[in-house]
């Protein structure tokens, strides 16, 4: 089974067999996914960053080293993607994700089937919309189980404790402005 | 506990990271201190939420287009395969080979165009060895010619011979044993030797000279047919001084009346 490690799938994708990546875009698509839509990325976007990720890998599949777990370099790359195309975006002048107004307007539109918990979601989301770009990316990032805090801490470049620490202000402020927009 | 402990703490109590004893130690901590346990419980919630975020499924479009990329790019390294990666390949296991060769053949070359070069020292290096066998030469027939035996001094005046470039001091013996020698045979094979430097004056010279010491008929016959072979004038007295004041062989006699003839 050691074959069939994220680690060594990569390893086999940065010696030629690049076939292999396709496993790995099996396993990790639906997580990337969510990362960017969650991010606030609208789901076509969201899929096409998906796709970047993934070319990136194949382009950069010979700086793979191995160290550390595969995950966290794979999502040290999508916050690359994501950042570099919100650049570009905003360049060009692109509206991208979602905004808040949507979101509320999307509410809106539902508001008669709406149960509690759907309705917490979408005040989730726009109070997420609402938070800095960084502190998004870092409550997403915690919300998967397979990247530790070091792990975090790698993508982001900080400490560990830092790390921790950037979590809980983060969400910290995201219940601010929750309760903000519940009490509205 | 300070806030950022309480910050640490409380993200390892919610991702699980605390073992059972820290767990226990948090939540009695939590007990006793109702503040942090609020702001931990708001924590606690929005954690929740997070965790509960949910996304839509990708679409299958995704899928497909994300394998189409991927076969394009299995093909494009593919064709790469063939010759590419072959001389790719060749670069990267013989690159230092290839450096190596290279500057071996640079140094080969260059040694070559030293050895060449080094020919002309070989040339002087030879002068200079001849001159010294020269010289040891030179001092063999000295040598040779002051020995008692006979046919030592003849070997030393054979070993005359083999010089290039003679010596005035070989000329000057030489001309002594032509004078001096008891020996018949070494003063004819002096005479021999002295021809191959009739060119000299000092040669000349002294063979004239020599020509009134002869007893030796043979000597006398040799010299003289040498003095016509040459022309020299010079032997003419020395001649008449001989047919005046020995008696000499009458066919000698003859001879030698002959050769002034023929030389005047």
């Amino acid at each position: 089974m050691q074959d069939l490690t994220d680690n060594a799938l990569m390893l086999k994708v940065k010696n030629g067999d690049l076939d292999k990546l396709g496993l790995l875009y099996e396993r990790h698509k639906k997580r990337l996914f969510g990362f960017f839509y969650n991010l606030g990325n609208n789901p076509s976007v969201s899929e096409d960053l998906v796709q970047n990720v993934f070319m990136r890998i194949l382009k950069y599949r010979k700086s793979y080293i191995g160290e550390g777990s595969f995950t966290a370099w794979m999502f040290r790359m999508a916050r690359n993607v994501n950042y570099d195309y919100h650049k570009k975006a905003s360049k060009e002048n692109i509206s991208t994700g979602v905004s808040p107004e949507e979101v509320k307007a999307d509410t809106e539109d539902h508001i008669n089937d709406e149960i509690e918990k759907k309705g917490n979601n979408i005040l989730l989301k726009q109070a997420l919309a609402k938070l800095p770009e960084e502190k998004r990316e870092l409550l997403i990032l915690s919300k998967y189980r397979e990247l530790k805090f070091s792990e975090i801490a790698k993508i982001i470049g900080c400490t560990e404790n830092a790390a921790k620490v950037r979590v809980h202000r983060a969400l910290k402020d995201l219940k601010t402005i929750f309760t903000q927009l519940e009490i509205a | 506990m300070n806030k950022e402990k309480f910050e640490t703490q409380s993200m390892d109590y919610m991702s699980g990271a605390m073992s059972a004893d820290e767990k226990r130690d948090f939540e009695k901590f939590l007990d006793g201190n109702p503040e942090y346990a609020n702001q931990f419980d708001e924590l606690a919630s929005t954690w929740k939420m997070i965790n509960a975020l949910e996304a839509p499924e990708p679409s299958p479009e995704m899928d497909e287009s994300f394998f189409g990329l991927l076969s394009n790019e299995v093909e494009k390294t593919n064709k790469k395969n063939g010759w590419e990666i072959l001389i790719e390949g060749f670069f990267m296991i013989f690159k230092p080979q290839l450096v190596y060769s290279i500057l071996l053949l640079g140094i080969g070359l260059g040694l070559g165009y030293y050895m060449n070069s080094s020919n002309d020292t070989n040339a002087i290096n030879n002068i200079v060895s001849n001159e010294e066998t020269e010289n040891v030469r030179q001092k063999l027939v000295l040598t040779l010619l002051e020995q008692p035996s006979a046919n030592q001094r003849l070997q030393g005046v054979s070993e005359a011979n083999k010089f290039e470039n003679v010596d005035e001091m070989v000329i000057k013996a030489l001309l002594q044993t032509l004078n001096k020698d008891s020996n018949v045979n070494v003063r004819l094979a002096a005479i021999e030797s002295l021809t191959n430097y009739v060119d000299k004056p000092l040669v000349r010279q002294g063979l004239v000279k020599s020509i009134p010491n002869q007893e030796s008929p043979i000597l006398q016959v040799t010299l003289a047919n040498l003095m016509v072979a040459l022309q020299e004038k010079a032997s003419i007295e020395p001649f008449k001084q001989l047919l005046k004041e020995k008696q000499l062989d009458t066919t000698v006699q003859k001879k030698i009346e002959n050769s002034i003839e023929s030389i005047i």
